[in-house]
């Protein structure tokens, strides 16, 4: 009984006590797509993928993954889920291929057929070598990597990939990151949780949605975020002389000699102001705001205290 | 001063934990009453009937006129060894006594004479006070003008052997063992899993919680059959424990048994707890009372009549009495039934309801 929406999740809420971890958010993610789920620690982004993998039981809202009611059909739903949490599932005294064979046991999967399918993502991560290897021998990198295919292996319909690149270097979140554009490409459903902006970017999901105080306070595609956030365009451009700063209409954020990067509330007027100028412009583009500027915007605006560490400088050039 | 630092870190920890410091605080407290409550105030009494094959034929009759009354009216007399120890097993007496063929004959001509006493495998305490009055009784009241000392008392396990307190304490101490192995082993295999998350990997799987208990309680059950087969190798090379090919099985059925009655409480009780640390202690604060408490090291039958009914709260007290008399005086099902289904009911109960009750304790 499969709907065309892998997941539906309508007002789900999440107590512990007094504390409200989730708070009534809702979403949907169709087959196929890649949806991250944003927010600062505590947002209540991993609590939300507690309940989505039935680890946890909501304290009210509708769920439905894969077609099935997770409450009333909490089997079928694990069937057709796989989960890499922050910690990494694996057992230290097993070797890697123990604990791939051993946990798609779990799924009903022949050792033969969980051994073909382990030797495909293993040599696709280049471990294949180390699959007799104990875990407790392995670095974080290879363990994370082990733990991927350990949660693919079962061909799950959905996978929840729960900060997967925490604690890691960053040659092996590259890994990690372009692998996981590869299963969105394959087709697989993928929700996705970071606080790492910079990645969610990088990989282009197709939906966001942004948590904060256990609330969804934005969701949609990357540029509808965006767009809907955006209160001032960014423009960067060098000139042959340095521009008097009372001529120019805007937010001056950086001038150095002919170079200038100013916000602008009309770009359009802004343009007009420059060719009044009669200067000569050697390059210009406007930068669309970055993911993180949206991110930071959005948590500041909930009263939450975000890191300014957390800061990427990555601005998408759109001209 | 870092040496503070590190102990005022590792206490502060420590007292993080609510439950961790609930649990240090009634561990003593338990301890302490039920070790100060289950001795016997005055030394305790030492009733019940005592037991007697004659192989000597005078000595019936002999003993039932000369005897007084209330002597008399707590002997019980068997025609065969065996019949004496079905009584011993089933309880009726606390004490064998078996009168050599000589007796008779001996006491008369003021000849040494020894006769073999049984002692309850319940309760040999009693056995070893009740041995001395024995021999008080058969020595002078029994025969007229009978020098000092002439009867005298041998305290024998069933199959002749000498008998010392360790007998007593052997049976249940294997059953202890094992189910402290299992706990401890429970402890790990829960929390620790819990904490490292992998827990987390196996409940995410389309495998049943059911499933998971009881493959966590076989698995638990098998290292439970290692350390049994420890037990008894040691019990048997160290402390001469005899094993005939029947109790031998029965004493493994029944080590099983016992580490199964008590997975159920054991998976209930660490599948609630957060951590490694406070389910260790939480685990001790119900295994270390029910040593003093089952029987194991001191018999139920001596301690004060509430403590009485409080023992046998515990799995381990029907472990311990069924392997006790199934290694000290070699009986079987007949005698040891009634512990069995005691001990299958647990585990039925407390397998079941740690089932049950396993998704929501794991579950936030």
């Amino acid at each position: 009984m499969n709907t065309k929406k892998a997941i539906v999740v309508k007002g789900l809420k999440k107590y512990f006590k007094k504390v409200k971890a989730v708070d009534g958010i809702s979403f949907e993610v169709k087959y196929g797509e890649l949806f991250a789920l944003l927010g600062q620690n505590g947002a209540g982004k991993s609590t939300t993928i507690r309940v989505l993998t039935n680890l946890a039981v909501p304290t009210d809202g509708y769920i439905e993954v894969a077609g099935y009611d997770l409450l009333k059909d909490p089997t079928n739903v694990r069937r057709n889920i796989g989960l890499v949490a922050e910690k990494v599932i694996l057992y230290n005294d097993l070797t890697a291929m123990e604990n791939i064979k051993f946990f798609s046991r779990l799924y009903g999967i022949k050792d033969s057929i969980s051994e073909e399918r382990a030797k495909e993502f293993l040599k696709l991560f280049d471990i294949w070598t180390f699959k007799d290897m104990l875990i407790s021998k392995m670095s974080t990198g290879m363990r994370q990597k082990v733990n991927l295919a350990r949660a693919l292996v079962p061909d799950p319909k959905i996978i929840f990939l729960d900060e997967p690149t925490l604690g890691l270097d960053p040659v092996s979140t590259k890994h990690i990151r372009d692998f996981i554009v590869g299963l969105r490409e394959e087709g697989r459903t993928i929700v996705y949780t970071t606080h790492v902006l910079h990645d969610v970017e990088l990989m282009n999901v197709d939906e966001v949605a942004i948590m904060s105080e256990g609330k969804i306070i934005s969701k949609g595609t990357l540029k509808e975020i965006k767009k809907h956030f955006k209160k001032a365009e960014i423009v960067e451009m060098e000139t042959d002389e340095t521009l008097a700063k009372d001529k120019i209409k805007g937010k001056i954020l950086i001038q150095e000699g002919g170079y200038l990067k100013v916000e602008v509330e009309d770009i359009g007027e802004f343009l007009r102001d420059v060719a009044k100028l009669n200067i000569q412009i050697r390059s210009f583009k406007t930068l669309e705001p970055s993911l993180e500027d949206v991110y930071v915007e959005l948590s500041e605006g909930s009263d939450n205290n975000v890191e300014k560490g957390m800061r990427n400088t990555l601005n998408e050039e759109v001209k | 001063m870092r040496l503070w630092d590190i102990a005022w870190k590792d206490l502060k920890t420590f007292l993080r934990g609510r439950t961790r410091v609930v649990f240090s605080i009634l561990m003593p407290i338990i301890l302490m009453i039920m070790l100060g409550f289950i001795f016997p105030k005055a030394g305790g009494s030492y009733g019940g009937s005592i037991g007697v094959y004659s192989k000597d034929l005078i000595f019936n009759s002999k003993v039932e006129k000369s005897l007084s009354n209330t002597a008399a009216s707590k002997m019980i007399f068997y025609n065969s060894r065996q019949d004496l120890i079905n009584a011993l097993a089933s309880g009726k007496i606390v004490i064998g006594a078996i009168i050599p063929k000589d007796f008779s004959l001996s006491v008369a001509l003021n000849r040494s004479v020894a006769m073999d006493v049984i002692p309850s495998p319940a309760n040999p305490q009693a056995g070893i006070m009740m041995s001395q009055m024995l021999v008080g009784v058969f020595g002078s009241e029994g025969t007229k003008n009978t020098k000092r000392n002439v009867v005298k008392s041998k305290l024998v396990n069933a199959d002749g052997t000498a008998f010392n307190y360790y007998d007593f304490t052997v049976p249940g101490l294997m059953a202890m063992i094992a189910i402290m192995s299992v706990m401890t082993g429970l402890a790990s295999s829960i929390t620790r899993e819990r904490e490292l998350g992998t827990l987390d990997g196996i409940m995410v799987t389309p495998i049943s919680r059911g499933s998971i208990v009881i493959g966590k309680i076989l698995a638990q059950s098998i290292r439970g059959i290692a350390t049994a087969m420890v037990i008894l190798v040691v019990s048997w090379l160290f402390f001469g424990v005899k094993f005939t090919g029947t109790s031998l099985l029965w004493t493994i059925f029944l080590l099983l048994l016992s580490t199964f009655s008590f997975i159920g409480v054991g998976v209930m009780f660490t599948a609630a707890m957060k951590d490694q640390e406070t389910a260790m202690i939480s685990m001790t604060t119900i295994t270390f009372p029910m040593m003093f408490f089952s029987g194991v090291f001191f018999p139920i039958q001596q301690m004060p009549k509430i403590m009485q009914y409080i023992a046998y709260i515990f799995p381990l007290t029907y472990a311990a009495d069924a392997l006790r008399k199934v290694i000290t005086l070699n009986v079987g099902w007949n005698f040891i039934w009634m512990d069995v289904v005691v001990l299958i009911c647990f585990t039925v109960v407390t397998s079941a309801i740690a089932t049950v009750s396993f998704q929501k304790l794991t579950q936030d």
